[in-house]
């Protein structure tokens, strides 16, 4: 998605001028241009959502959510993703504390816990495939693979911004400052966590 | 204003016509004083608008229930949001001559007066609240169906309406018992014909993309939404034709997607569905319309359904005759074509867009006054009032005549299947046959 | 990095030319030297100055405004007599939908991202927007998005389904040729240079008030922008929802508009209108505050209720959420739904009404100068007031059923969008023209301009009220005679004078550029510093302003807080006096004297135009072959990983020290 492109580039272009200590309410520049993404954000996945709650009950009769759901196994991903939040928050603690091996340790961690929960997603669309559910097979496939491909898209947007930023903490090339670079990652990655949640809930808990 | 309508239109719609072109030539900045002309003008649009005379589509000259009570409704919003405006341009033009800048001195700096500005939000909230509540009123009131009579399926696609008169429980249709035949379903497209003073209620759809059924004189419009049922109230005490036309943005040839509403005193809605349900004759053998027949079996009727049509061709047995059926989903994209059976008892064709009637011919059936219109409506097309110069443009290339496919190559799309009729490359002589056999159709 | 060293027993001077300004490379970052031309078209293609974006904003809105111009006088060629063969019947349908998607999407929108650009930073006495480099990013994916769209003409077909592009008409059966996916991909690509604006123009708010601007001091246009970017940040992702939907229809398969998969055509046009009825305050909402801004001036008054205004533009910001459904009177949405939108509906009349009443009473009892930009500002007030009261008369739902998808709506929308939005951007291009260039526009010409565009206007809107309510409706290629009706409401004639009244209109536009051509001649004079005796902030400052806006960061004690440096109220009580105290000349002299010895603006850039080319690369690759979007994917990457390594904050060694007597032309507008 080609508006997340854009959010990391937030993040490196603040005029230190206008940091956070001129700016006119004391937040940085940086960190309410996150803020406004995330909201703009909340209202992408609001009609993703509503699309999909249209839809849910709109397959063939064996093909339907019931059918294919193997829920302890997506609870167990959602259920990693949820720890790499805790990771996340150990990350952005430890770049106050300013203490880099942490952060970065964290960060990475936070990275692969994402990249897991993205491989169980890959898993959990192939046996879906397998089973017969193709993207075209029916509004009801259709409305969710857009909706959880647009959550799995931002989760490893995520996952390269955190190894990037590793990288860049490691080269010591983070722009401005960086715990709050690490905190800006960081409301990025509880955003997408937070939507995972209401995602697991309403599609995978809810019956249809 | 509706008792406006029976006005004597051409005496005084030409006085002010002739008024207002020299009102409106004189829209010239440098000659201020024509101004006056020009209010006079536009007063007398607002007057005239009012009480117009010949329009088909007129949203302001209602001719049925529902029409009417949106009418009802309207005027008084229009003529309160004219005083509104009147007022507002007043205030404007007292404040622009009054202070102008005559080397005045310079103006208190002030921020405003709370009691002007509380005044100012507290006056259009009390005319829009006495707006709201009529209009929730009459919004309830429309939707009321409790009380129908009579419902009739209709049908939307590219670009053309289908009705489809249902046989009800009690072997009536539409509360009409037919007189010599057995009820069966009447399946109609272009003109939708109704008993006067009957509450008729549309159940309708579509098979293709969007389309909206609009007879401004006797409802506001309404949607049809493929995959959804919408209904549509109609109903009418003087009988007449009213006009509408698509008003849902379909395609290629939306402007030519019209329709008609027919209303008529319940014993020539009798004629009428007794008319639709006679059984089927075939042309006298040896005459144009019997060969036209043949050609119609060849060439139309795996689109066009003709009730009752048989091809006997080939045999002389009598017993050994097939009943043609049409189907065209193998064709047409949406699935379905006109119903011809009874074609020239209507007088428009091609989803309304063209008249079957030639003008004069036309003139007489639609200004024909409530009492006479019934029967002249009944008379259908006859050979002298045909409109044969369209109807053969129209069989000798279709999209030429009216747009339904952009660009033939474009087809695979579709799996070949065309919007609406194909070019069909017929002869000169077959479109003589055809027209032949068409003209008996009623 | 560029650092504008500015020794501080630098005698003041005024003339723009004359700014001593050292503007030096930062060369220790990445392969590539900085672009850090200041003049010459590199100075154009790599800023991140937001005036010069503001500049490219407005010369490309304007081209889009001739091509949509052009394509409204085709539509009304085509109109002007029955059975009209100027366009067949899918040109026309072509025609419409660009007409409107281009007047929108690339001509009303940007043109107020042109001023909102320009204009905002000096408003709130800022250097420059929050992030410069999305800025530039925003601007090029705009522009690139709108020759992206309008490629479509020479590629087989522009998009045929109204600019509304209702489902299932826009899918692939109905509409075959590449179009609709041009226009789809093309919304999203400017879409994209929308939110990035949106959300840098809020933080830029929020954020970069000159000191002592409190919200309640902010200059009445920089809120109602302000207000639009919030509406655009929510609005945006709604549509970008839609048009994933329809992509992924059209180009991979899926059905969420295929009625035969059991999908439901409703869903279009709620997320449609969910985004497009708040895209009608965003197009109005700018001009809005235009007008605001201008009735003060020449009314030498501050505007009326100036709280309440804020307000109601807040008001509408919130309820225009709510409303969206009065689009869908006729789709069939209930009798409970449409009687609470209908309800809705009429209360965003009050807000409305509200800054109507509120810009009269600006006018009232103050000395009014009639200028052209002043002209344009009253005549929104009648033009829009206009489209607001047909506006109320389908807000009535029953009525609506009545006059939607009628010609009625297209003169009632035509009334809000020329009448509010198009006349309040000539309005404030007329206004801040001298700010922008350096030059005043030639009034008598400029009265000229005025008055054939409001004749124009009406003739070519007005008889739309009429041929609406005589039950003409939209989007029809042609109308026929026999079902014309005739005497005074024959629509042959409204037709005609319509047609007749777009070429008036259309000379009336011409002017404007020729307008701009006689004021540029050699030997024009350079406009006066505050030609207008204005009140804000961006007048505190040279015309047009250096590259870094303001020599020193303004204090601001009052919201007009030009005025209140200009004028000393030395009346007692309820007794006024105005006296002049300074002359702009001697205030901008007197901020120059005490500048800020340290200026830091940003350098140029390579990577945002790049990453913006990037997207019509992969957008033709979702129409043509995967490979481009490979491609484009590889340049967006590529530029995202340059514009991360390209540092904000050089080290101070890596300038170069402020050379003596090496001056650059700092700012080369006009």
């Amino acid at each position: 998605m080609a508006d997340t492109a854009v959010a990391p580039a937030t993040g490196h272009d603040a005029h230190d001028d206008h940091g956070a200590h001129h700016s006119s309410t004391g937040l940085s520049n940086n960190k309410l241009a996150m803020w406004m993404f995330l909201g703009s954000e909340c209202l992408l996945f609001g009609g993703l959502i509503s699309t999909y709650m249209l839809y849910r009950g709109r397959h063939s009769e064996n093909l339907g959510p019931d059918q294919v759901w193997d829920i302890p196994f997506t609870s167990a991903s959602s259920f990693v993703l949820l720890m790499s939040s805790l990771t996340m928050v150990l990350a952005v603690s430890s770049a106050h504390r300013k203490d880099d091996r942490n952060t970065k340790v964290w960060l990475m961690v936070t990275a692969l816990l994402g990249a897991l929960f993205v491989a169980g997603q890959v898993y959990e669309f192939t046996t879906f495939y397998r089973e017969g559910l193709g993207f075209t097979t029916s509004l009801f496939s259709s409305s969710f693979y857009t909706l959880t491909g647009f959550h799995g898209v931002h989760v490893t947007v995520g996952i390269i911004m955190l190894t990037s930023l590793v990288g860049m903490i490691g080269k010591n090339r983070v722009p401005g400052d960086k715990a709050e670079t690490v905190e800006l990652f960081g409301l990025y990655w509880h955003f997408v966590d937070v939507v995972w949640i209401l995602i697991f809930t309403l599609v995978y808990l809810i019956p249809a | 204003m509706n008792g406006h309508t029976n006005h004597d239109r051409t005496i005084w719609v030409g006085s002010h016509d002739a008024h207002t072109l020299d009102a409106v030539s004189a829209v010239n900045p440098r000659r201020r004083r024509r101004i006056p002309g020009i209010a006079a003008a536009v007063g007398a649009a607002i007057a005239l608008s009012a009480c117009a005379t010949d329009a088909p589509q007129d949203t302001w000259q209602p001719a049925g229930e529902n029409a009417q009570k949106i009418h009802d409704l309207q005027w008084p919003v229009f003529l309160t949001a004219g005083i509104v405006g009147v007022l507002v341009f007043g205030l404007l033009a007292v404040t622009v001559l009054r202070f102008r800048d005559k080397g005045q001195s310079m103006p208190e700096q002030t921020h405003g007066k709370p009691v002007i500005e509380y005044l100012f939000i507290a006056i259009p909230a009390v005319i829009l609240a006495a707006i709201a509540i009529p209009t929730v009123g009459v919004v309830m009131a429309l939707a009321d169906t409790d009380d129908t009579e009579c419902v009739i399926n209709v049908t939307g696609q590219q670009w053309w309406w289908e009705y489809d008169y249902e046989v009800e429980d009690d072997g009536t249709i539409c509360g009409f018992a037919p007189t010599a035949a057995e009820a069966a379903p009447i399946v109609t497209s272009g003109q939708l014909v109704i008993p006067a003073d009957t509450k008729v209620l549309l159940r309708g759809t579509s098979r293709d993309v969007i389309h909206s059924y609009w007879i401004p004189r006797l409802n506001g419009k309404r949607d049809m939404v493929p995959g959804r049922v919408h209904y549509l109230r109609l109903s009418s005490e003087t009988p007449g034709i009213y006009a509408g036309q698509c008003t849902e943005f379909c395609g290629l040839s939306h402007a030519n997607m019209r329709m008609e509403t027919i209303v008529l005193e319940p014993d020539h809605f009798q004629q009428w569905l007794d008319n639709e349900l006679e059984p089927y004759t075939s042309p006298e053998e040896g005459t144009l319309a019997a060969a036209g027949e043949s050609t119609f079996i060849t060439q139309c009727s795996r689109c066009h359904q003709v009730n009752g049509l048989v091809d006997d061709r080939g045999t002389d047995d009598p017993d050994d005759d097939t009943l043609v059926v049409s189907y065209p989903d193998q064709f047409v994209y949406s699935g379905a074509a006109p119903n011809l059976t009874n074609l020239m008892g209507r007088n428009t064709f091609a989803g309304a867009t063209f008249d079957l009637l030639t003008d004069e011919c036309r003139a007489d059936v639609w200004e024909a006054d409530p009492e006479v219109f019934g029967e002249r409506y009944l008379a259908g097309v006859t050979e002298d009032c045909l409109n044969e110069i369209e109807l053969r443009e129209w069989l000798r290339n279709s999209p030429a005549k009216k747009p339904m496919y952009a660009d033939a190559e474009m087809l695979t799309e579709t799996d070949g299947k065309t919007r609406g009729m194909p070019y069909l490359a017929l002869s000169e002589d077959q479109i003589d046959e055809l027209i032949a056999y068409l003209l008996e159709r009623k | 990095m560029a650092i504008i060293e500015r020794p501080t027993d630098t005698p003041a001077v005024v003339s723009p030319d004359a700014a001593p300004a050292v503007a030096t490379p930062a060369t220790s970052y990445g392969v590539f030297r900085r672009p850090v031309e200041t003049t010459g078209w590199k100075s154009w293609l790599f800023t991140i100055d937001h005036k010069k974006l503001g500049i490219m904003y407005g010369v490309v809105a304007m081209a889009f405004f001739v091509i949509g111009g052009i394509e409204a006088l085709l539509i009304r060629l085509q109109l002007a007599g029955p059975d009209g063969t100027v366009l067949s019947a899918d040109a026309y349908n072509q025609m419409f939908t660009m007409h409107a998607t281009t007047m929108v999407f690339l001509f009303v929108m940007p043109m107020a991202a042109a001023f909102a650009n320009y204009m905002v930073p000096l408003q709130i006495g800022a250097r420059d927007v929050a992030f410069p480099r999305i800025n530039a990013f925003g601007f090029w994916t705009f522009l690139f998005g709108g020759l992206f769209l309008n490629t479509s003409w020479i590629l087989g077909g522009a998009a045929d389904g109204g600019w509304f592009m209702y489902a299932p008409n826009s899918s692939v059966a109905f509409s075959p040729t590449n179009g609709v996916d041009f226009w789809a991909l093309g919304l999203q690509i400017t879409g994209i240079a929308s939110l990035t604006g949106a959300i840098n123009l809020i933080v830029t708010v929020i954020n970069m008030r000159a000191p002592g601007m409190s919200l309640m001091k902010v200059p009445i246009f920089t809120w109602m922008i302000m207000v639009v970017q919030f509406l655009l940040l929510f609005a945006i992702p709604v549509i970008t929802v839609a048009l994933f939907l329809l992509m992924f229809q059209r180009s991979f398969d899926a059905t969420f508009f295929s009625v035969e998969a059991g999908a439901d055509p409703l869903l279009w046009q709620h997320l449609f209108w969910i985004f497009g009825h708040p895209e009608v305050y965003i197009i109005v909402l700018p001009a809005f505050g235009i007008v605001s801004e201008v009735l003060p001036v020449f009314s030498k008054k501050p505007l009326f209720g100036y709280p309440l205004v804020v307000f109601s533009g807040a008001a509408i910001g919130f309820v225009g959420w709510g409303v969206w459904a009065h689009h869908m009177f006729a789709s069939g949405l209930g009798p409970i739904s449409v009687a609470v939108f209908s309800v809705a509906t009429m209360a965003i009349a009050i807000p409305t009404g509200v800054k109507i009443i509120n810009w009269v009473m600006t006018m009232w009892g103050g000395k009014l100068k009639f200028t052209v930009p002043m002209l344009y500002a009253v005549g929104v007030i009648v033009q829009f007031t206009i489209g607001g009261l047909s506006g109320v008369t389908h807000s009535v739902a029953p009525s609506d059923t009545q006059q939607t998808d009628t010609y009625y709506i297209v003169a009632h929308f035509h009334y809000v969008i020329f009448g509010g939005a198009v006349l309040g951007l000539f309005s404030g291009l007329y206004y801040w023209w001298p700010k922008m260039f350096g030059k005043m526009l030639n009034e008598r010409m400029g009265r000229w301009n005025f008055w054939l565009t409001i004749i124009g206007m009406n003739l070519t809107f007005g008889p739309m009220h009429v041929l609406g309510l005589q039950g003409q409706p939209r989007r029809m290629y042609v109308w026929t005679e026999n079902r014309a009706g005739d005497g005074f409401f024959n629509i042959g004639f409204w037709n005609l004078i319509a047609s007749i009244g777009a070429f008036v209109l259309a000379l009336g536009v011409l002017l404007f550029f020729v307008n701009i051509y006689v004021s540029h001649r050699k030997g024009t004079q350079k406009a006066p510093l505050d030609p207008w005796d204005a009140r804000s902030l961006e007048w505190i400052t040279t015309s047009p302003p250096k590259e870094h806006n303001f020599d020193r960061t303004p204090t601001v004690g009052h919201l007009d807080e030009f005025f209140h440096r200009k004028y000393e109220d030395r009346g007692e009580g309820d007794h006024h006096d105005y006296h002049q105290v300074a002359t702009a000349e001697e205030i901008i002299a007197e901020e120059e004297a005490k500048g800020d010895s340290h200026i830091h603006l940003p350098s140029p850039s390579y990577w945002p135009i790049l990453l913006s080319l990037a997207l019509p690369i992969m957008a033709y690759g979702v129409i043509y072959n995967i490979w481009l979007i490979v491609g484009g994917a590889a340049l967006a990457l590529l530029s995202m990983y340059g514009w991360g390594m390209e540092p904000h904050t050089a080290p101070d060694d890596d300038y170069d020290p402020p050379a003596a007597g090496t001056e650059l032309e700092v700012a080369a507008h006009g």
